[in-house]
C-alpha cells in the first residue's frame, strides 16, 4: 500500500468536513500525494416513501446535495495548494439507487465502512482519513459506527481518525 | 352490490339497517371509516366495527388508521391496517431516534413471514385508490408481559419452575427475529407491546412490523436492544427499577448498593446486574443481561451472538431447580 495515496472517505457531515480540511491543512503546498475524496451512497429508505416518485426525488435531492459537498472539498484541498489533478472525487452509487441504477460499480449497502475498505483496497490507498461525530457507547451499540468499524477493520493501511 | 346494507344484510341479516355506513373501496380518508362502514377490497368485504386501540399506563389511545372488522361471508374477525404515513420521535431512555410507519415494509414481511406461525399472519391488498392495506388474522391470547405479570407466584419459585419453559419459548422468538435479519428485515419495534403468548398453542407470536427508521451501520441494533430489554422482563418477571427495588413488596435483595453500571445503558432506572437482587441468577444468564447495561463494553452484533450465550443458561437454570 502507498502511504501516500490517501483516501478520505466522507458523508456531507461536518465532521467529514473537519476530515477534508485537516487533510488540507496538513498536506497543503506538498507534492507527491494523491488524494481521493470518497463518498459511498446511502439512499434514503424506500420504506419511507408512498411512492417511487417521492423516494426518486428524495434520492436525487441527497444526490445533489452529496455532489456538492464533493466538489466543495475538491476546491478545500485545492485552495490550500494541493494540485487539482492530484485529487479525485469519487460517488459509489448503492445497487439500488434510486438515481443511478445502472451504475456498474455499486454498493450493496451492507456495510459502508466494508465498501470504503474495498476501495482502500483495491486502491492500494496507503492511507485512510475519516470523520468521527463522537457517538455515545450506547448509539454506537445500537446504531453501529461507520468509523469504529473501520478502525477495527483496517489492515495494511493507517487510519486519521478526524474529531 | 351498491351499498354498505345491501352487503351487510346479505351475509349478517340482523344487522341494524339504521348502523349500515358507507361502502368505500378508497380508504384513504381513514378518520372518516367508522363502524357500519364496508371496506370492499376486490370484492372481499369487511364490516368495520371499531378503532384499534393502544393502552398504555391506563390510557387508551384509538388508533384511527386500524380497524377492528369481521370478513362479511366468513364472519372471521380481521383487522385492517390502513395507510398511515407518520413519522414520530421515539424515546429510547436518554436517546431519541425518528421513526416511520411504512405500510411497505409490513406487507413485505407478511409475505415474508407466510406460515411462520412466529408472527401474526395477513397480506396486503391496494385498495381503488392504491392504498396499500394490510389484512391480519387476530392474535387470539395475551400480551407475553401481562401474561408473566400475572402469575401469582414469587420470583424464586417464577424462576426455578416457570422461566425455563418462558425461555425456551423467548429463545424461539428470538430465533424469528433472526430469521427477519437473515433476510435483510427487521421488526423495528421489540417492546413488550409486540409479543403476544398465543391462546391454545402457547406459541409466542409477534406482532407489528411497520415500523423503520433511516438506514444505520449496525441495522439490527435495536431489534436487539429490544430482546435485551425483554429478557430483562422475562427474568426479572418485571423490570426492577430504582422505584419498585426501595419498596416493601419488593421480592428480591433490596438492601445492596447499586452503581450506574448495574443499570440498562438507556434506561438509567431500570436494573440490568439482575443477580445483586436475586443472587440465585446464574452468572452466565446474568453475564447476558450485563451485555444490556451501562458498564457493557461489547455489543451483541447479532442474534444468533445472544443466543449462543443464553441457550446453555437453560439448562444451568434447570439444574439450579433440582439443587435449590
Amino acid at each position: 500500500m502507498d502511504p501516500k495515496k490517501i483516501l478520505i472517505a466522507v458523508d456531507a457531515s461536518d465532521n467529514a468536513a473537519r476530515a477534508v480540511t485537516y487533510v488540507a491543512e496538513l498536506l497543503g503546498g506538498s507534492t507527491g500525494f494523491l488524494i481521493t475524496v470518497l463518498y459511498i451512497e446511502r439512499p434514503p429508505n424506500r420504506d419511507l416513501y408512498p411512492d417511487e416518485a417521492s423516494w426518486v426525488e428524495a434520492g436525487q435531492a441527497q444526490e445533489l446535495r452529496i455532489r456538492t459537498f464533493l466538489q466543495q472539498a475538491k476546491s478545500n484541498l485545492t485552495g490550500q495548494g494541493i494540485a487539482p489533478d492530484a485529487v479525485t472525487i469519487s460517488y459509489v452509487p448503492h445497487c439500488q439507487s434510486p438515481v443511478n441504477p445502472a451504475a456498474q460499480q455499486c454498493s450493496i449497502g451492507t456495510s459502508i465502512a466494508r465498501d470504503i475498505l474495498q476501495v482502500q483496497q483495491q486502491g492500494d490507498f496507503g492511507t485512510l482519513v475519516i470523520g468521527r461525530r463522537g457517538v455515545s457507547r450506547a448509539e454506537e451499540f445500537l446504531f453501529g459506527s461507520v468509523t469504529t468499524k473501520v478502525t477495527h477493520l483496517a489492515k495494511d493501511c493507517t487510519v486519521w481518525v478526524v474529531q | 352490490m351498491t351499498n354498505a346494507y345491501e352487503i351487510i344484510s346479505r351475509f349478517d341479516p340482523d344487522f341494524p339497517r339504521k348502523r349500515a355506513g358507507q361502502l368505500l373501496t378508497d380508504t384513504t380518508e381513514f378518520m372518516n371509516i367508522t363502524y357500519g362502514d364496508v371496506i370492499d377490497l376486490d370484492g372481499r368485504y369487511f364490516l368495520v366495527l371499531r378503532d384499534e386501540k393502544e393502552r398504555s399506563f391506563g390510557v387508551e389511545d384509538p388508533k384511527y388508521w386500524v380497524k377492528r372488522c369481521r370478513e362479511l361471508p366468513t364472519g372471521e374477525r380481521k383487522i385492517l391496517k390502513l395507510v398511515f404515513y407518520e413519522r414520530f420521535p421515539v424515546s429510547m431512555g436518554s436517546m431519541e431516534i425518528e421513526c416511520f410507519r411504512s405500510p411497505r415494509k409490513e406487507a413485505r414481511i407478511l409475505d415474508l413471514v407466510r406460515g411462520d406461525m412466529r408472527f401474526m399472519q395477513g397480506y396486503s391488498h391496494d385498495d381503488a385508490a392504491g392504498n396499500n392495506v394490510r389484512v391480519l388474522d387476530v392474535v387470539k391470547g395475551e400480551l407475553l408481559s401481562l401474561h408473566v405479570d400475572r402469575l401469582e407466584v414469587d420470583h424464586r419459585t417464577y424462576f426455578f419452575e416457570l422461566l425455563p419453559d418462558i425461555l425456551d419459548k423467548f429463545v424461539e422468538a428470538c430465533r424469528a427475529i433472526e430469521f427477519l435479519h437473515k433476510h435483510g428485515e427487521n421488526h423495528g419495534d421489540i417492546r413488550r407491546d409486540h409479543l403476544w403468548l398465543e391462546q391454545g398453542t402457547g406459541n409466542y407470536v409477534w406482532i407489528d412490523f411497520d415500523y423503520t427508521y433511516e438506514f444505520q451501520e449496525n441495522p439490527s441494533g435495536l431489534d436487539i436492544f429490544g430482546l435485551g430489554n425483554l429478557l430483562l422482563f422475562l427474568v426479572g418477571k418485571k423490570f426492577c427499577t430504582t422505584f419498585n427495588i426501595p419498596r416493601p413488596d419488593f421480592d428480591g435483595k433490596a438492601d445492596v448498593s447499586f452503581e450506574a453500571a448495574d443499570f440498562s445503558m438507556l434506561f438509567k432506572n431500570r436494573l440490568a446486574n439482575l443477580r445483586k437482587v436475586y443472587p440465585y441468577v446464574p452468572h452466565a444468564l446474568n453475564n447476558v443481561l450485563m451485555h444490556f447495561s451501562s458498564a457493557s463494553e461489547v455489543f451483541y452484533f447479532n442474534v444468533g451472538e445472544m443466543l449462543e450465550d443464553l441457550a446453555p443458561c437453560l439448562d444451568e437454570i434447570r439444574r439450579g431447580r433440582i439443587n435449590s
